[in-house]
């Protein structure tokens, strides 16, 4: 059975015009109680509605408090840190190799707080342009108000993963992955396969047995909202295995591709998160000797 | 030396239950000032608990027949409140201590399978010390105290969200 997460169902954009749709409830509740998810169902029934519609600002309102507690595990888990780790690497190898500008673009950003960390710390050097791009204009405007209050040196513009506009030295995504089928995976790496890209990085949670129960455990421990604890085991659920990445990943066919550190190699007991990364094979050697030790944990197709 | 243990507990536990009912609520990248005054409010409001019943305490006595049996009886009873929490507390700081020193993938072990668990287990943990205390005596007074105490630090971490932190900043 399809498992669903309810912040993907209640909103809806024109893929042509990115124009919000309108949402209807029963829809809604319709296809979750069709998946047996009475619970997600009745959390869809709180929310108000406009007419038959669900409203708009009433999402918004919800997605970005579901949001801002969500970025409180980001930044327990060391999400920019772990970022970070990957990125100075990639950055130095492309430096080396003669790329500039260099340009950094979060995908599926959310409120951005891997780049709104990553422009506070300046890990990655004044010369990298930071830029987070989500499909929800609620949560682009809420990055974008932060990103200003802080003064941060990053920007944030609404965007399709699939049909991103902006060229990129690298692109990164946080817990975005498992948003997408299998099948649509492989077309989200290959359009990151551009003539401008040096390298990819894209954390998601690992597909362990126990990775719904320890998701179930954190998410009911560190958020209030209900949609949040919801979604949070919603997405250990539909997780992407190691080789449905790997294979995927792949389809960007001028970058070599690796799983670093994935769970045979660490904890594999909880939800923990590993990043599937593409590098173009030119920077592949500089990178292995950037992350030096760290290298061992880089896993290839088989 | 139990009294003082007991209340030095509720108020670093104050401490933390402040932090708690603030997060996930300001999505700023620097909020260590935020996150302080936090964990003063929570502190505040731990310690009018503590006061509360350090009060009730005080009448219990003073309106006792025998008011050395009385203080013997509620320390008793607070010493099996610690046999509870203290070796709860004692795993809750070390794995603190582990999460801010380890490397961070370590650390995110330690985040995952102890410091969220404990923060779930935390209201059963004082609540069980509040019946092992209270059922250790027939005094009706314990009983009231174990409630009002465990009550109280129960209490301080939704009363500190509702009151500053019920909406995102
Ligand atoms: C689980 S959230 C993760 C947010 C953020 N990366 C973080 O770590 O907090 C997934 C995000 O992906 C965005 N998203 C999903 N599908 C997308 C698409 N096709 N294009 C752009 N963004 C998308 C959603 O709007 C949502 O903000």
């Amino acid at each position: 059975m399809a498992v669903l997460e309810i912040s993907d169902l209640v909103v809806s954009w024109d893929p042509a015009t990115r124009q919000r749709l309108p949402v209807v409830k029963a829809d809604v509740v319709a296809r979750l109680r069709a998946a047996a998810d009475a619970r997600a169902a009745r959390i869809v029934e709180r929310i108000p509605t406009d007419g038959p519609n669900l409203d708009d600002a009433a999402v918004d309102r919800l997605l970005v408090r579901a949001h801002t507690e969500l970025q409180r595990l980001g930044e327990e888990l060391h999400m920019a840190q772990r970022f970070a780790e990957m990125l100075v690497p990639v950055l130095a190898a492309a430096r080396d190799g003669g790329v500039h500008p260099l340009r950094v673009v979060d995908i599926g950003c959310g409120l951005g707080y891997v780049v709104r960390a990553l422009a506070s710390s300046g890990v990655l050097g004044p010369d990298v342009e930071l830029i987070g791009v989500d499909f929800n204009p609620a949560l682009v405007g809420e990055a974008q108000r932060l990103a200003v209050e802080e003064r941060l040196p990053c920007r944030f513009v609404c965007g399709d993963a699939f049909a991103l506009d902006e060229d990129a030295t690298l692109y990164l995504s946080n817990g975005v992955l498992h948003h997408f089928p299998a099948d649509a995976l492989g077309t989200f790496f290959r359009a990151q396969d551009r003539p401008a890209t040096a390298a990819f990085v894209h954390y998601d949670i690992a597909a362990t047995r126990l990775a719904p129960l320890g998701a179930w455990i954190y998410h009911r421990a560190r958020m209030r909202e209900p949609l949040g604890r919801h979604d949070g085991v919603a997405s250990a659920r539909r997780a992407h295995g190691d080789d449905v990445l790997l294979a995927a990943a792949a389809q960007a066919s001028g970058m070599e591709t690796f799983l670093f550190e994935p769970t045979r190699h660490a904890n594999p007991f909880c939800a923990a998160m590993r990043p599937v990364i593409g590098i173009r094979p030119a920077l592949t050697a500089r990178f292995r000797a950037e992350l030096g030790r760290r290298a061992k944990g880089l896993v290839g197709p088989r | 030396m139990i009294p003082i243990t007991l209340g030095v507990l509720a108020l670093v536990d104050g401490l933390f239950a402040g932090f708690r009912a603030a997060t996930g609520r300001n999505a700023r990248i620097r909020k260590d000032a935020y996150n302080r005054r936090a964990a003063w409010r929570g502190l505040g409001v731990g310690a009018a608990g503590a006061a509360a019943v350090g009060l009730l305490v005080a009448i219990g006595i003073a309106v006792a027949a025998d008011p050395g049996q009385r203080y013997d009886e509620l320390v008793s009873a607070g010493g099996r409140m610690l046999l509870v929490l203290l070796p709860f507390a004692a795993v809750v700081v070390l794995s603190l201590i582990s999460y801010l020193l380890l490397p961070m993938r370590e650390s995110t072990f330690v985040m995952v399978l102890a410091l969220g668990p404990f923060t779930l287990v935390r209201p059963a943990v004082a609540a069980v010390a509040g019946i092992v205390a209270a059922v250790g005596s027939t005094d009706r007074l314990v009983w009231l105290v174990a409630a009002v105490a465990t009550a109280s630090v129960l209490m301080v971490e939704p009363a500190v969200h509702r009151r500053w932190y019920s909406e995102p900043v």
